[in-house]
């Protein structure tokens, strides 16, 4: 960086760091989203009992860009009196809301780069990360709601109708569920709140949020699998019922749009919980050899991934009435607990 | 390039506030008052101020705004019709106090500006928008005013659940659940429960005399 910074000044140098910074993320992201689906689609073969998609490529490997390819050429379809703009608009704001939040991920310590110096391994590092990725992310439920409202169908109008009922409702456990984790930490950063949780207690536990702060864990990821609408919370696409909610008259890229955004919100989900409860990219080694930082950083969050997919290939869907009594009458008095709690035992013993 | 952001953030501001006033579709009007939230937490972020910004985008763009077209898609409102303009006397007075903001305006810009400005700047702008000066500051100088405002937003808490109850239509075995008025509409309207006795008959005359409504007069198939 320093010849840059010389040929530049700093700020154009930041500014150039970060913009090769983001579209590293940016690429890495969407290839992680693409294999995601292939292994969805693999895993939940196996556990039914069938193959899965296993033709384009060695084991399948090119099916994300051949399905790609297909949703690129598909037909667009609008349908008849749906209200155009905000047609247009819902899958748009719906992917940006997903992606905006990718820039704060601490995927990994300083490293030495040769040729290039020092770089530690997030594209932005600032005050309010955590609160960044919350806010953005809750501007995702206006692609949902506006895309139901937009499709001028009774379908996707209730899909959209309980996915913001689901969202508003979950979004309270979800904050409260992190609470304990700012509190022990004292800082909104993801990437001090990682460094935080490096080394041991007792020589062999290792300082991970999850063990203080194992209620917030489970609470945290109920409600974040039920903020990304998947299985058993798929409420507002249940097939059954509602061919396929909000999304039912989108077709072609638009429909991809949608189906990325959702896989990028279960990777923000998977990110977030590995940052702020798995140790992020802590593990044995990592003050040796900074780069097995980014290893140990990925498996944690294939770990989540993989346990969505576990979760699609074997729980049933809720009902609404059960969605909603778990969502406000447990898990949320249950966060609630455990924020006094928290509270108590940090103030007694800090 | 803080100018530029500023003239670009400003200019989405007072566009998409313009649009909020002057669209018809209610629908608009609300995506257009989010444009005016995002772009008012973009100046946020202009100014140093990162918590500020994100807690504007979270509790207005997030939360309320999303329960605003939530109730817009609920009730499905028509686009409204343009009326012919009563009060026409009050229209010179709009454009005089149009003026008189303006010139207010140009008055604060042009003799005020330098001043406060450095004013601003001594204070130590610097930390000021970061959440641990603005929990310091909520938690110490000014915890009364915060308290009471939690107490005043418990009070319209308790006040909404106390009109939304209406404790005479439900019934003590009914389940209203939040967030789901679309479903639970039906046991909001109590009706009497119907016979639960089973009638044993063989065609539809026979099931008409045991129902009681043997000569009620019906729509047949072939009509």
């Amino acid at each position: 960086m320093e010849w840059l910074s010389n040929m530049l000044g700093p700020d154009a140098a930041r500014g150039v760091g970060q913009f090769v910074g983001i579209n590293i993320a940016f690429v890495v992201t969407l290839m992680i989203v693409a294999y995601t689906v292939l292994a969805e689609r693999r895993i939940l073969g196996f556990i039914q009992g069938r193959l899965g998609p296993n033709r384009v490529g060695p084991g399948g490997m090119l099916q994300p860009f051949a399905d790609l390819l297909k949703f690129i050429f598909k037909e667009e379809i609008v349908p008849d009196k749906a209200t155009r703009f905000v047609y247009f608009l819902a899958p748009i704001i719906a992917i940006t809301a997903a992606l905006m939040s990718i820039i704060v991920y601490p995927f990994g310590p300083d490293v030495n780069i040769p040729f290039i110096g020092t770089v530690r391994l997030v594209v932005t590092q600032f005050d309010v990360a955590l609160l960044y990725v919350l806010a953005v992310t809750s501007v995702g439920v206006y692609g949902i709601a506006l895309a139901g409202w937009s499709s001028n169908n009774k379908y996707s109008l209730m899909g959209a109708l309980r996915s913001s009922a689901q969202l508003i409702s979950y979004e309270l456990s979800l904050g409260l569920g992190i609470v304990g984790v700012v509190m022990l930490s004292g800082s909104l950063d993801l990437y001090q709140i990682t460094e935080q949780q490096g080394g041991y207690w007792f020589g062999f536990i290792p300082k991970w949020n999850i063990f203080p702060q194992f209620i917030g864990f489970v609470v945290y990821l109920i409600s974040a699998i039920a903020e990304t609408n998947r299985v058993p919370f798929d409420l507002p696409e249940a097939e059954t019922e509602l061919v396929a909610g909000f999304h039912t008259e989108y077709s072609a890229l638009k429909f991809a749009l949608f189906f990325m955004a959702e896989y990028v919100n279960m990777f923000t989900v998977s990110v977030l919980a590995t940052t702020l409860f798995l140790g992020g990219w802590n593990g044995p080694g990592v003050g040796t050899f900074p780069l097995l930082g980014v290893v140990y950083f990925l498996l944690k969050v294939f770990f989540f991934l993989f346990l969505y997919i576990w979760l699609r290939g074997t729980l049933p869907r809720f009902r609404f009435d059960q969605l909603m009594n778990f969502g406000w009458k447990f898990l949320l008095p249950l966060a609630l607990v455990n924020v006094v709690v928290t509270a108590a035992v940090v103030f007694y013993t800090m | 390039m803080t100018t530029l952001l500023f003239i670009v953030l400003a200019a989405l501001a007072v566009g998409s506030a313009v649009s909020l006033v002057v669209q018809r579709n209610p629908l608009y009007c609300a995506i257009s008052l989010i444009f005016v939230f995002m772009s008012l937490a973009g100046l946020y972020l202009t100014l140093a101020a990162p918590f500020i910004a994100a807690i504007q985008i979270i509790v207005y763009a997030g939360a309320i705004m999303v329960l605003v077209v939530f109730v817009i898609m609920l009730l499905n409102v028509e686009e409204e019709e343009r009326k012919p303009l009563r009060l026409r006397a009050l229209v010179p007075l709009a454009i005089v106090g149009a003026g008189l903001l303006f010139a207010e305006a140009a008055f604060i810009l042009y003799w005020v500006n330098e001043s406060g400005a450095d004013r601003a700047r001594s204070v130590g702008a610097a930390d000021t928008g970061l959440t641990k000066t603005i929990g310091a500051g909520l938690f110490t100088t000014y915890l009364l005013p915060f308290e009471i405002t939690s107490l005043l937003i418990l009070m319209a808490i308790v006040g909404a659940m106390t009109l939304a109850r209406r404790a005479s239509a439900i019934r003590p075995t009914d389940l209203v659940v939040p967030g789901s008025s679309v479903l639970a509409r039906q046991t909001l309207t109590p009706e009497p429960d119907s016979d639960a006795t089973p009638v044993y008959s063989r065609t539809t005359d026979e099931a008409e005399h045991a129902l009681g409504l043997a000569g009620v007069p019906h729509r047949r198939e072939e009509d």
